[in-house]
């Protein structure tokens, strides 16, 4: 039931409408969203605002629209760093072995010890906030879940046949990886990047709502709970409002991240040359 | 065993000194005059002038190697002295300690509840593997994955604590306290243990001596009960140890939200006040504390099952 066409295109539905929307707020949004209107303060939804206002009387669909650019943008931009960064290590680690190997295994076990949010807290306490400390601090531990699995599907596709029969052939190590090796490794890994872009999406807004993500007068979705929380009893949209979005997206991504890593691992499964891919994933 | 034990206690040393070493730095990378921090860490005066200050640097021996102070600031945290807090003027093993009293009961409750929830979601799934039941658990525990602890924290507040006025909106005093933060923190739990242990659970139902017990005529539920479910809830093990360590630093927003003076709520004031001292010691403890953790939970997975520790390279 869960894997059911119709559900998948609910769940690409929502997150495109999403990303356009956010793409056109300048022209679509039916207010500026930092225009104060003090005489409107926290109304709820009606004809004039859809989702009401916030408590300076900025329109709160026209903020919804204008934040999501921020979350978005940093959880896609990270999560691209992220992949490509984890999958070429965990690749390296695979193809050469040896010492290589196990001091980036090693590296990767320390930091994956590490609790993100603690090193998040870290980088942004030394760094300062803002856009590239966000980025940094999602990436220094971000990448390893990538590294596993690019490993553990390297080391597998490495062993079967076509593999070593290019070797035979004498085609080069850089040929090997990336018409032979990458290939195999898409599927799962889009399946992690999907299920890590939920992730990150929702540690950005847990760092804005704690005030060290995006600084004032920027917002986004985190940013604009943490500031309606103190009305939330008299404009409870305020809340439910930018959460719901976050929690939407995360969902649908999450759930097409799912379904991509199961259609790639049961083809993993039932050939017999993989072992331990979808245990380690 | 001995070499698996080995690489783990040097991966462990490894981490706790590379973690140790970048904490010691933050002085040196943070904006502003690092002798001045270090003795304003060290000192419990609060004005300090210049001829003073030349006095205290060679007595502190912050004209030394970078190499020896680091020692020198080992030395002193093995023997329980993190320096004092700048807010607070006062030692901050006495703010830490307390604030990891009460994120370690704040875990163990989260971690309690989730375990004893998804045991039995898990157990209900697998044995309704495909019908409704299962399903339902399956869509609804995955959907938690998705949950952000900042919406649902207020949330939460707003029904339970202002509409109703059944639980406390904040603090960490007495049980009713501890029910919306431990709600909020054991959802994502939840999801992946469920998960865990249905999974365990459809492994061992399809395993050789369940379908054997079946074969001798035991009973349906005997088998469940001394067959499949002692198999079925092994990766349990390993998932809660390591979901202890993440949670040690995880429950920042949750202690923030509900004001719970733990560790998370430590390391966000120490951040936002720049005080450094605070934020050494609270990092120190909670990464040491997170390793060891991380450890114990490989070192459980590879007692529990000889198989991965010779191929785990």
């Amino acid at each position: 039931m869960r894997d059911r066409p119709v559900f998948v295109r609910a769940a690409t539905g929502i997150l495109v409408l999403v990303v356009v929307a956010v793409a056109a707020s300048p022209w679509i949004a039916p207010s500026s969203p930092a225009e104060q209107d003090l005489a409107a303060r926290l109304l709820p939804p009606g004809s004039a605002h859809w989702l009401g206002t916030d408590h300076l009387g900025r329109d709160t669909l026209s903020r919804l629209l204008d934040g999501g650019r921020f979350s978005l943008v940093i959880a896609s931009l990270a999560t691209l760093l992220t992949g490509v960064i984890g999958t070429g290590i965990g690749v390296l680690s695979a193809r050469r072995r040896g010492w290589l190997d196990e001091v980036l295994t090693r590296t990767n076990d320390v930091l994956l010890a590490l609790p993100e949010m603690v090193v998040a807290l870290f980088l942004v306490a030394v760094l300062g906030p803002g856009f590239l400390s966000l980025v940094l601090a999602l990436t220094v531990t971000g990448w390893t879940p990538f590294a596993r699995l690019a490993r553990a599907l390297a080391y597998d596709v490495s062993a079967r046949g076509f593999v070593e029969s290019a070797r035979v052939l004498g085609c080069s190590t850089t040929f090997i990886v990336f018409r032979h090796i990458l290939p195999h490794l898409a599927g799962p890994l889009l399946g992690q990047a999907a299920l890590r872009f939920g992730q990150f999406l929702i540690t950005v807004g847990a760092l804005s709502y704690l005030g060290l993500g995006v600084q004032p007068p920027q917002s986004d979705w985190g940013s604009m709970l943490a500031a309606a929380q103190p009305y939330a009893a008299r404009a409870p949209v305020g809340i439910l409002a930018p959460g719901l979005v976050v929690f939407t997206v995360a969902l649908c991504v999450t759930f097409l991240g799912q379904r991509l890593a199961r259609m790639s691992s049961t083809r993993m499964v039932l050939n017999p040359a993989s072992s331990g891919a979808v245990a380690d994933a | 065993m001995m070499l698996f034990l080995a690489r783990r206690a040097a991966t462990l040393g490894v981490t706790v000194l590379l973690a140790s070493f970048l904490v010691f730095l933050i002085p040196y990378v943070t904006p502003g005059d690092p002798v001045r921090k270090i003795i304003r860490s060290r000192v419990a005066g609060e004005v300090i002038d210049d001829s003073v200050l030349q006095g205290l640097t060679a007595q502190l021996g912050l004209q030394d190697p970078l190499v020896v102070q680091y020692l020198r600031w080992l030395g002193r945290l093995a023997g329980g002295d993190m320096g004092l807090s700048y807010a607070s003027r006062t030692p901050v093993v006495e703010q830490v300690v307390p604030a990891l009293v009460v994120t370690l009961s704040l875990v163990v409750l989260t971690l309690g509840t989730a375990a004893a929830v998804s045991v039995v979601l898990g157990i209900v799934a697998a044995l309704q593997e495909g019908r409704p039941a299962d399903r339902v658990i399956t869509t609804v525990t995955q959907a938690f994955i998705a949950m952000p602890e900042y919406w649902l924290a207020p949330l939460l507040v707003l029904v339970f604590a202002l509409n109703l006025s059944l639980l406390p909106s904040a603090g960490w005093e007495g049980p009713a306290s501890a029910v919306l933060p431990v709600t909020v923190l054991a959802l994502r739990p939840i999801s992946y243990f469920t998960s865990a242990v249905r999974e365990g659970m459809l492994d061992a139902l399809g395993a050789e001596h369940v379908v054997a017990a079946r074969a001798r005529g035991l009973s349906h539920f005997h088998t469940v009960r001394k067959h499949v479910i002692p198999n079925g809830l092994l990766p349990l093990t390993t998932l809660v140890a390591v979901w202890f360590a993440g949670l040690l630093g995880g429950s920042v927003i949750v202690e923030v939200v509900f004001a719970i003076p733990g560790m998370g709520r430590l390391l966000y004031d120490a951040v936002l006040n720049s005080d450094i001292p605070l934020a050494q010691g609270g990092v120190v403890v909670v990464v040491g504390l997170a390793v060891v953790l991380t450890t114990a939970a490989d070192l459980i997975h590879g007692l529990l099952n000889p198989r991965i520790r010779g191929h785990h390279a």
